[in-house]
């Protein structure tokens, strides 16, 4: 009995030691079947690479018999169009970054891309972001960054100098610009050197069209609803007035994107339309000022319709090409970038300008004050998603046409029409029905 | 009179030297002076000597970003450019120098071919099928061969043209000697070459050096990056290092123009001796 029990326990003991050395041989990255290679795809620019490099780091220290290959590539167009070559071709990366919503339906997801919505995680996504990497079939992408908001970041020492409150009716704010112009200050920076900027006094109102009707986005992809008519025309005529007021920096029409962030940021000017991404700018070229900038949005008419209007992060996707033990190795790589770990990697290298879009990561306590005012307002529910992402209609030419309005070129009516009859084409192209 | 058309030479003078600093100098100074500077300065765009100077750092930054990504794509750029040059030179001298002696019922076939290579716009994803089929996607091999490819119709033409201004004579005079064609070719006709031959290295070396859509489709992969891709290091919609991005342009200028310095008088001998002849 005693002999057969040493055996046993000899046995037991020969079969750990075994485990722990192809636990060992695995845990130094050795050969063996373990040892899966993926590849992930950043956007060069801005802090991706960098943030593919930390990621692949901190992720390696959990899943040391996972190696991953960073690759990246130029976004924009070019991206665009080098997303779906590599696609067609079977040749994109096992993990990949790219935008949501329409750009993301272009990609034709249903076909070439892994749906992730048995995942773990995919129950924490807050609610608009669902719909913007999802078609009818599935769930493809996890979120990956903040969202930011499109809206007004303001000075806050000029608002403190004069007094002035935050408006929420577009009344109020142009007491406030009158204020600020008196003054002798710029009140409304307009940046169109750089032509997408001069789009958000359009784009960043669309919050503002939701709330006054609801429907607005899906009446408007059936061909329903039209810039012409209000509560979206409404958008235009602001531009058009904030132009006639004569509150623009005196260079607008050739001033940059980043000349306008300057200007906001030291006080040469008080109000600038932008993307809340901007703050990532301002803590680059002028980290003593972060906290001299706010946010609000853009005000409706009436003060009970003021909206945040959000767009929502990017997302990462894993591509149908990716099978077996490298797909398997890909979701583990796509739960990562939202673990503990992941969230602090996605605000210590970018500087966040909104909110998260999954209830996994928070943001710290110590982020720009603009983001902070746009919380607020995501906190009290007074946000909708911008138009591009729950409808897919989007015509190129609204920032040609945004630059005649605010140039004082054509009307506020003229510029809606126009940009009525660009989106045509490309609602057709879209086969969408009712155009 | 003749005092007159000298101060008329001094003024005409004058004025062509002060234009071209203006045309090539001054865009040159800009991208020198804002690589000097730092990010917030770079980014208002003043054409100022920079208040710090930040020329090192942004250097060493420039250099060390990603591992030295951008080192790497200085050889790769080198490597792909320097052979894929040589490819065309060699190819298209050969062929241009059979189509133009040798009249055959080939010729209108073969100057089908070439001009259809400069008119069919090369579709992305057909082409890498092939380069998959082949076995060369994603590899510099595949890519030489590429820009070999899409440069030789253009060098056939410059080449056919050129060896038309050779005296058949030649060739006559070295069949007598006893040579054969290779020797014909090497020995005789390629050292005639020289001008068009240094015509084409610069032109198809600056276009293959500058190319940015044939790596960007062809070669993806960090390890495969180019000079031209690695600009897109330092943009993006919502921030920018102005600064870093012009210290990148100002290294990617340095090669051709340390190139353009050195053969000078051949370029531009090569230059007109094609354009008169061609």
């Amino acid at each position: 009995m005693s002999v057969h029990k040493r055996r046993l326990l000899g046995g037991t003991m020969a079969a750990a030691a075994a485990v722990a050395l192809v636990a060992c041989s695995g845990g130094g990255g050795g050969n063996g079947d373990e040892n899966v290679e993926i590849t992930l795809l950043v956007q060069t620019g801005g802090t991706g690479p960098a943030w593919g490099e930390a990621l692949i780091e901190a992720f390696n220290e959990e899943h040391p018999e996972i190696t991953v290959t960073l690759n990246s590539q130029p976004g924009g167009t070019e991206g665009d169009n080098l997303v779906k070559t590599k696609l067609a071709t079977g040749e994109m990366e096992d993990v990949f970054t790219y935008n949501t919503g329409s750009l993301l339906q272009a990609i034709n997801p249903d076909q070439n891309l892994v749906p992730l919505g048995d995942e773990e995680w995919a129950s924490t996504l807050i609610e608009p972001f669902v719909p913007v990497v999802s078609t009818e079939n599935g769930l493809y992408g996890a979120p990956n960054g903040t969202s930011q908001a499109g809206g007004i970041l303001y000075n806050i020492p000029i608002y403190e100098e004069l007094g002035l409150e935050v408006p929420t009716s577009w009344d109020e704010f142009m007491s406030n610009n009158d204020a600020i112009k008196e003054a002798g200050k710029t009140a409304i920076i307009q940046t169109y050197g750089d032509t997408w900027t001069s789009q958000l006094f359009v784009l960043g109102d669309f919050g503002n069209v939701t709330a006054q009707d609801e429907d607005w986005a899906t009446e408007y992809t059936a061909g329903n609803r039209k810039y012409v008519e209000q509560p979206a025309l409404q958008s235009f005529i602001n531009q058009q007035e904030a132009y006639e007021g004569d509150y623009f920096n005196e260079d607008f029409a050739s001033a940059l994107f980043d000349d306008g962030l300057r200007m906001v940021s030291t006080g040469e000017g008080a109000h600038y339309p932008i993307l809340s991404g901007g703050v990532s700018t301002i803590a680059q070229n002028y980290p003593d000022n972060i906290g001299d900038v706010g946010f609000f949005p853009l005000p409706a008419q009436d003060a009970e319709d003021t909206r945040a209007t959000i767009w929502l992060p990017n997302a990462v996707y894993i591509p149908s090409t990716t099978e077996g033990e490298e797909l398997e190795a890909a979701k583990l790589l796509v739960e990562f970038v939202n673990s503990p770990e992941g969230c602090r990697l996605q605000v210590e290298l970018n500087v966040p300008a909104g909110p998260f879009a999954t209830s996994l990561c928070e943001l710290p306590s110590d982020v720009p004050q603009a983001t902070q005012d746009l919380q607020t307002w995501v906190d009290d529910g007074l946000a909708n998603p911008a138009l591009e992402f729950v409808s897919p209609i989007k015509g190129p030419n609204l920032e040609n046409i945004t630059v005649q309005v605010g140039s004082g070129i054509s009307t506020a009516e003229e510029g809606a029409a126009l940009y009525d009859e660009d989106v045509i084409k490309q609602a057709q192209q879209l086969g969408l029905e009712g155009w | 009179m003749r005092r007159r058309a000298k101060i008329r030479g001094i003024v005409v003078g004058s004025i062509s030297i002060v234009l071209s600093v203006i045309i090539f100098i001054v865009p040159f100074a800009f991208i020198f002076l804002t690589a000097s500077k730092t990010a917030a300065e770079a980014a208002l765009f003043g054409f100022t000597l920079p208040t710090e100077w930040a020329l090192v750092e942004n250097l060493t930054e420039v250099l060390t970003i990603r591992n030295g990504l951008i080192v790497r794509a200085f050889i790769n750029s080198t490597v792909i450019t320097v052979l894929s040059v040589v490819l065309m030179v060699v190819f298209a001298a050969m062929v241009g120098y059979v189509l133009q002696r040798r009249r055959s019922r080939w010729n209108p076939v073969v100057n089908f071919l070439v001009l259809a290579g400069l008119i069919v716009p090369p579709a992305v994803v057909p082409t890498i099928w092939v380069l998959q089929t082949l076995g060369l996607f994603a590899t510099i091999p595949g890519l030489i061969f590429i820009q070999a490819t899409f440069g030789l119709s253009f060098c056939v033409l410059l080449f056919r043209a050129f060896v038309s201004t050779i005296p058949k004579e030649l060739d006559e005079a070295a069949t007598i000697d006893g040579a054969g064609p290779l020797r014909i070719f090497f020995g005789v006709v390629a050292p005639l070459l020289r001008p068009v031959i240094i015509t084409v290295v610069v032109v198809q070396a600056v276009a293959v050096f500058n190319d940015f859509t044939g790596p960007l489709y062809f070669l993806p992969g960090d390890e495969n990056a180019t000079v031209q891709l690695t600009l897109y290091n330092f943009q993006s919609q919502t921030l920018n290092q102005w600064n870093l991005l012009f210290m990148d342009i100002l290294l990617i200028t340095i090669p051709p123009l340390v190139m353009y310095i050195f053969f000078n008088r051949q370029i531009v001998a090569g230059m007109t001796s094609g354009a008169v002849k061609g």
